[in-house]
């Protein structure tokens, strides 16, 4: 196998006393589609936000692309020590309550890093959001404020807004889990459609049904572990664990 | 009961004395405007200040929350002495510091300035402080994510969002601002209230004073029905945006 994408090894994390990850192992293809499953409180969304560092592990390596993201000896303290700059310029996310900027359009929250971050010009930063939007569905909205699109819609957005920083990551964090029902499969069509072009992926997320269908590999985390991962099909309908097999249970009983 | 009415309310005091008192007032007014831009901009930096994060600002942090703690709890006429009082001596400053005289405006008026900046600086502070704080978590952490470094988050997503929630708290800060320029009298700065005062002294009578609060009246309670409709305006566009995103 070629160089993974993004690597992990042995990531631990505490809040506080409570233990949240104990030492998790992921590596990730370039292109590869994993989405995590697992019960609230297992650990997933905080070791995805390992990923990009928002929540910086105090144990354990990173690698993207190969290059360890950690600088120099980990005091499991502040930011210093972490190439902030090298994976937020190559991973993306993408987050359960949207935390699109308020007091910017549709095409405003697209244009903004854009040119406050890799420094492109208005018109290229323009031309780029227009573009993701009207891929995103959003061709129509550019000028609304997010207050006046459905949580559907903004999140279409909030994905556009990622993609702009030209990812090679893209991480989302339960996208549809403050969704209405119906809104759901517009946000699921428009991931399927990135996963289709070849996007490396890691999808925290409920939705079991997308999992089967879109992921190379499914992950089951419980406990600050993984508990078990392989093919879609191998783990969501011939489970070896217990613990999955329960999960899995409850959450096709539905 | 009708030497009570003379003793604040006697027109003719007021008539004769209205072009001194308007002029004291203009004083107040503008010790006002320059102290109220000041201190909202000195304001504004102490609470960037606070917010720098990382073990490596903690002490300038610690010194700004010192500094802020100590002007909020400090009578401001003590500032305002302070300043006048030793300003004049400390040799080792250029005499424009020492006695400024800018802009055509006497040294106590500076002073005055400069005091009122200092201590509502500290204030404006809180305010901003407040209005950051409520700016969601989740609104940092999607601009770092996107590569913005902290100043960056900042200057385009926090603090502008900031700045909407807190007209009304801030409006509040600038009535008792306007009230307080009346404190720089004391320093000899011919402002209404002195002005008032050397009227009361020749006539014996206290409506000087009653027209200087007027006059405060008429800037001061548009002020303050300005607060209660930003409030109210506010108080709608949370529950207009609440039911947007439910819908």
């Amino acid at each position: 196998m070629a160089e993974p994408m993004v690597k992990l090894q042995g990531i631990c994390k505490r809040f506080g006393g409570l233990e949240v990850l104990k030492g998790v192992d992921l590596d990730v293809a370039r292109g590869e589609v994993v989405c995590i499953l697992g019960p609230s409180g297992s650990g997933k969304s905080t070791f995805l936000r390992c990923v990009n560092l928002l929540e910086p592990p105090e144990e354990g390596e990173i690698f993207i692309e190969g290059h360890d993201i950690c600088k120099g000896p980990k005091s499991g303290t502040g930011e210093e020590s972490w190439e902030l700059n090298f994976v937020r310029q190559r991973v993306g996310i993408v987050f359960q309550q949207f935390n699109l900027f308020p007091h910017k359009t549709a095409l405003q929250n697209v244009t903004l890093a854009q040119e406050s971050v890799l420094g492109r010009s208005k018109q290229e930063a323009r031309a780029k959001a227009t573009e993701l939007l009207e891929r995103v569905g959003l061709g129509d909205k550019l000028s609304q404020y997010p207050e006046t699109l459905s949580g559907g819609q903004q999140q279409r957005v909030a994905i556009a807004r990622a993609l702009a920083m030209d990812p090679q990551v893209m991480l989302f964090d339960e996208v549809t889990s403050a969704l209405d029902p119906e809104l759901v499969k517009e946000v699921l069509d428009t991931m399927r459609e990135l996963a289709e072009e070849g996007m490396t992926m890691i999808v925290v997320t409920h939705e079991i049904g997308f999992a089967r269908e879109v992921a190379d590999r499914v992950v089951f985390m419980d406990g600050g572990v993984i508990v078990e991962e392989g093919p879609p099909a191998q783990v969501l309908d011939s489970p070896r664990e217990e613990r999955t097999k329960q999960f899995l249970g409850l959450v096709l009983e539905r | 009961m009708s030497e009570f009415f003379h003793q604040y309310f006697d027109f003719t005091v007021m008539g004769d004395h209205f072009g001194e008192v308007l002029d004291g007032f203009l004083k107040n007014l503008l010790v006002f405007v320059v102290a109220a831009v000041l201190a909202l901009i000195w304001g504004l930096i102490l609470a960037l200040i606070r917010q720098l994060p990382g073990k490596r600002f903690v002490p300038l942090r610690g010194l700004t929350i010192a500094y802020i703690d100590v002007f909020r709890a400090v009578p401001i006429l003590i500032v305002i002495l302070l300043i006048s009082g030793s300003l004049p001596f400390l040799d080792f400053l250029p005499k424009s510091i020492r006695i400024p005289q800018w802009l055509g405006q006497p040294d106590p008026y500076w002073y005055g300035v400069m005091a009122l900046t200092l201590v509502y600086g500290a204030y404006m502070a809180e305010v901003y402080r407040a209005g950051i704080e409520a700016v969601p978590g989740g609104q940092v952490e999607a601009a770092r994510s996107l590569g913005m470094s902290h100043g960056q988050a900042m200057r385009h997503v926090v603090v502008p969002q900031a700045v909407t929630k807190i007209p009304a708290p801030m409006l509040n800060e600038l009535i008792s601002l306007l009230k307080d320029t009346t404190l720089v009298g004391v320093i000899a700065l011919g402002e209404s209230v002195l002005i008032g005062r050397e009227i009361q002294s020749e006539t014996f009578n206290s409506s000087a004073y009653i027209l200087a609060g007027v006059m405060f009246l008429v800037i001061t309670l548009p002020m303050a029905r300005l607060v209660d409709y930003l409030i109210k305006r506010n108080r709608g566009k949370i529950t207009r945006g609440s039911h947007i995103e439910v819908a």
